[in-house]
């Protein structure tokens, strides 16, 4: 598919790369994205990317509508050679244990899988950062192993604890702090996922790729976690 | 210590300036004063800058005391504000003594005011930004609203020699039925041309259904051909349609992304009179051309742009 220019609103541009959740339009994105944060463009307030599309939000003083296509465009023309390198796995440790777990059993009942399997499931697989939002930090993850896709919670939960890592569709994500939402949850981490202290504040960017790591109580509770 | 103590935090009360910037790719959201325009004016008023963190207070009800000598000024919803309990004009500078109790009552119009101070208030910068993001506890005092017994520190500044006063042709109106100007963009196609027809010819009344993020509106229903799309990025003013048809234009403390339908955008000068539309309001949306748009917020910012120089 060509890309899309289309106006989001008097100050922002939504570029659409396609309409469906691919690692491959993903890619395009991510390297839009990635070119346009290193151009550093006097003003472009917002680079925004997600699954298919990436707003930019400008400074109406500036700039027109004309100049942010074009300088969208031309920064991904010239960065059509750039291969996004095997960027290194960041790795999240998480303890599945029953307490933390909340819907391990149901998603194992579901699924006609034991707990075991459910968690090997998880682990075994490396993820792509497609999208950061719904809450600072927030990143969604795709994408899970089929035999584990499954429907958010009937009735969503109103406080989902810090550090839960869950499942909904065909994604995962943590909870980067404690909140109310409906992924079913398989267990807890005890990674900060939004700290003041990170260089850019959220441990993962939109292309960064991720693999789950199980790990005993012990080690959760080593290393900060709270039950 | 110079500075201002909360006696009452009222409703809702937040320190906020014209919110972050470049932060939604990591899911923060923008945030910042819900109408820019009272907010810059109340800064103007007291020689501050037009980016200057001020009080916002939504609806009314609080109460701060002086304990120490200070230049305010306060713009936007008419809360009858009082000092030590006589009336006191908006849109002016006013300065306080030591000891000085100002007082607000609730909003006859419009939803939202705000206290500037000479120098501004000294809270800390968080995030790029002096904002507080009170859903996810962000900036201002420790991301909350303001409550009784904060202290919040001001420099040693006066007045603006020249007692500031806004003129009347300047001064906004908060009525309770406006036409804000829209952009149309995103997914317009969405929307046949009877939905479309339905909501550019129907008023829309504000119930109460909305807060820092966002307003729903209750009208003649505007379907979408679908009801979900892949989550995207959302800006200021989005106007989103989910299944249930009502309208909902996306304000400050909106969301980073997500997966309804948008018609396209109320231009941001037409957000900040959105912002201010009492419960029981009506809107009518109105559709403009990118450059009229374009021009209207130019005009906006270029305004309080001269007043810094």
């Amino acid at each position: 598919m060509k890309r899309r220019y289309s106006i989001a609103s008097e100050s922002s541009v939504i570029v659409y790369f396609g309409t469906t959740i691919d690692p491959a339009i993903s890619q395009e994105v991510q390297k839009a994205y990635h070119a346009l944060k290193a151009k550093d463009q006097e003003g472009f307030y917002e680079i925004i990317p997600s699954y298919a599309s990436l707003m930019v939000s400008y400074d109406v003083m500036r700039l027109s509508f004309d100049d942010v296509c074009e300088i969208i465009e031309k920064s991904i023309e010239g960065e059509k050679a750039l291969i996004l390198s095997e960027s290194k796995i960041i790795t999240i440790p998480v303890y599945y244990g029953r307490e933390v777990g909340l819907d391990l059993e149901l998603l194992a009942q579901e699924k006609n899988l034991s707990v075991e399997e459910i968690i090997v499931l998880h682990v075994n697989e490396i993820y792509t950062v497609y999208a950061i939002g719904f809450a600072p930090g927030f990143a969604y993850l795709g994408e899970i192993d089929a035999r584990l896709a499954t429907s958010r919670l009937a009735s969503p939960r109103k406080v989902v604890p810090k550090g839960s890592v869950a499942i909904a569709d065909r994604q995962s994500a943590v909870y980067p702090s404690q909140s109310p939402g409906g992924w079913k949850v398989l267990g807890r981490t005890p990674t900060a996922m939004f700290d003041a202290t990170y260089e850019g504040l959220s441990l993962l960017h939109v292309g960064d790729r991720v693999r789950y790591e199980s790990i005993s109580k012990e080690e959760f509770l080593k290393l900060g976690g709270q039950l | 210590m110079n500075g201002f103590l909360v006696e009452n935090g009222g409703m809702q009360c937040s320190i906020q300036d014209a919110g972050r910037r470049g932060l939604s790719d990591i899911g923060l959201t923008q945030s910042g004063a819900m109408d820019e325009m009272a907010f810059g004016y109340a800064n103007f008023l007291v020689g501050n800058a037009f980016n200057t963190p001020s009080i916002e207070i939504a609806m009314g009800g609080a109460s701060f005391k002086a304990r120490s000598e200070m230049c305010i000024a306060i713009c936007g919803a008419n809360m009858q504000p009082t000092c030590n309990g006589h009336k006191i004009a908006l849109w002016q500078t006013y300065p306080l003594r030591r000891g000085d109790v100002i007082a607000f009552g609730f909003a006859s119009e419009g939803q939202f005011a705000y206290i500037a101070v000479a120098g501004g208030f000294q809270t800390p910068f968080s995030y790029g930004s002096y904002s507080t993001s009170i859903k996810e506890g962000l900036g201002g005092v420790e991301g909350r609203k303001l409550k009784a017994g904060d202290f919040l520190q001001t420099l040693d500044a006066r007045c603006p020699v020249d007692r500031r006063k806004l003129e009347r042709k300047f001064i906004p109106k908060y009525p309770d039925s406006i036409t804000v100007r829209l952009v149309k963009g995103y997914q317009e196609a969405m929307f046949d041309a009877s939905s479309q027809e339905t909501f550019f010819n129907s008023v829309y009344t504000f119930r109460g259904e909305g807060d820092r993020m966002g307003y729903r509106f209750s009208g003649e229903k505007v379907v979408p051909l679908a009801s979900g799309i892949l989550s995207e990025p959302i800006c200021y003013g989005a106007v989103q349609v989910p299944s249930h048809g009502e309208p909902i234009v996306l304000l400050k403390e909106r969301q980073t992304i997500g997966g309804y339908p948008k018609i396209g955008s109320v231009i941001a000068v037409d957000c900040f009179k959105l912002a201010q539309l009492k419960v029981g309001g009506n809107v009518k949306f109105k559709e403009v051309s990118l450059k009229e748009a374009q021009r209207a917020t130019r005009a906006f910012y270029t305004f309080f742009k001269e007043q810094e120089a």
